[in-house]
């Protein structure tokens, strides 16, 4: 019996690393020899928030409207702050630099971002000078494994951090997790 | 006398208040622009109207209250199932592009959005954009969103009932992303393969009007005769009128 139950147990904690939203896959993939690691970052470095001078766009995601200002999303890196009052002349005023960033709001002075898990609550009334004023932990559901679908992975360990990135590596073992 | 006239002030005011927050909600409904909160595309995860701000996370809905803006209040979660991508509010109602489907929920009550109906499609990525009586839906084929799929399309519902959404057009585009609506033109951002113009003289029916191959675009803002478009390339803003093409305004390039 106690095997049994410990059996049961095992197949369950497998299939959690399994990603039940990835169906239907297309058949199973064979294990080629790479996978994928997670990278981790311990929670407060996760959480930290810088500003600085204007950046070059490198990967830019979404973008946001308000006023004369233009946000637009680094990849999983932050916010560019534009001042875009003469649209044939765009000012790049400053760069926020946030873990895991990819959505942006704003309502009045405030601007709602996401940091992983966390939202983040901004000051931008001076939009030269943005202010974190507000960090909301575990407000946003996140999933430990990479974006990808038809991939072998390492599972994630929540005690090893938090998964800031996947990095593809060769593996000599098939890793359990896939999705 | 005296009894009716704080009866007549207060009718007076009722009336006022309802024309105020009526020419509100239309304004709200014609441009997506509100006053005191800002727009964003439509591959967004967050979206505000009002003093509310909706988060769809992969697998739910997440809504805060914002009156207090420097502290989000969480109101209510909603779980709802998988695959969830993209919110766009327009007038009373969200839009939430899943990968199974559009859903539309009510929020008249925006602490408590209510599901009015689901929209299933095939497995693909799709954002949607609202104008009118009808619902844009982009549906991408590709590895992480239609696995096995062999095309991609532009689908057109009527959500005039939106309890009953209705797919009246259906077309195949390349490799779409986010898109954008204003008036009479429909724009398709079409990832690395460039930025299609769609004329939507007929709101049923897009037709094609102009593809701009050189311009790789990921999501569109459309706020009045403006675009604002980023891609692999960088940010582009260009102005549009009721002509087949658009002109070049600024860019931020990558570097």
């Amino acid at each position: 019996m106690r095997s049994t139950l410990l059996a049961a147990g095992i197949a369950l904690l497998m299939s959690s690393c399994y990603n039940r939203e990835s169906e239907p896959f297309v058949g199973n993939v064979k294990f080629d020899g790479t996978g994928y690691r997670p990278v981790y970052k311990n929670a407060e470095d996760v959480a930290k928030v810088e500003v600085s001078a204007a950046q070059a766009l490198k990967e830019p995601g979404k973008i946001y409207t308000f006023g004369r200002y233009l946000f637009i999303n680094e990849l999983g890196k932050g916010i560019h702050v534009i001042d875009n009052a003469d649209s044939t002349k765009p000012e790049n005023l400053s760069f926020i630099s946030i873990t895991g960033n990819y959505d942006i709001a704003v309502k009045d002075n405030w601007l709602y971002a996401d940091n992983l898990s966390n939202l983040l609550v901004i000051d931008i009334s001076d939009p030269k000078a943005p202010r974190l004023t507000k960090t909301i932990a575990n407000a946003l559901p996140v999933q430990n494994y990479p974006p990808m679908t038809g991939i072998y992975f390492e599972c994630a360990d929540p005690k090893k951090g938090v998964v800031v990135d996947w990095e593809k590596v060769s593996m000599d073992k098939q890793p359990k997790c896939y999705r | 006398m005296k009894k009716i006239i704080p009866l007549l002030f207060l009718v007076l005011a009722a009336a006022g208040l309802m024309l105020i927050l009526n020419a509100c909600s239309d304004n709200m409904g014609d441009s997506g622009v509100n006053p005191q909160t800002g727009t964003g595309g439509s591959m967004a995860r967050f979206a505000i109207t009002g003093n509310t701000l909706y988060i769809v996370s992969k697998q739910s809905l997440e809504v805060y209250d914002i009156k207090d803006g420097g502290n989000p209040a969480k109101t209510i979660s909603r779980n709802m199932g998988v695959g969830i991508e993209t919110i766009f509010p327009y007038k009373q109602n969200l839009f939430i592009g899943a990968m199974d489907g559009m859903y539309i929920y009510n929020n008249a009550t925006p602490a408590n959005p209510i599901l009015m109906s689901k929209f299933t499609h095939v497995m693909s990525c799709d954002p949607v954009v609202v104008q009118d009586k009808y619902a844009y839906v982009t549906l991408r084929a590709g590895v992480n969103c239609r696995p096995g799929g062999s095309f991609s399309s532009l689908d057109v519902v009527d959500i005039s009932d939106p309890t009953r959404p209705a797919l009246v057009n259906s077309q195949t585009v390349d490799s779409p992303f986010g898109l954008g609506v204003s008036g009479k033109k429909l724009f398709v951002c079409e990832g690395d393969k460039g930025f299609r113009v769609m004329d939507i003289t007929d709101p049923a029916k897009p037709v094609h009007q102009r593809y701009y191959q050189d311009l790789p675009s990921y999501d569109v803002i459309v706020r009045g005769k403006h675009l604002i478009i980023t891609g692999k390339k960088g940010l582009f803003q260009y102005s549009f009128d009721d002509s087949d093409s658009i002109r070049y305004l600024s860019q931020i390039p990558v570097l």
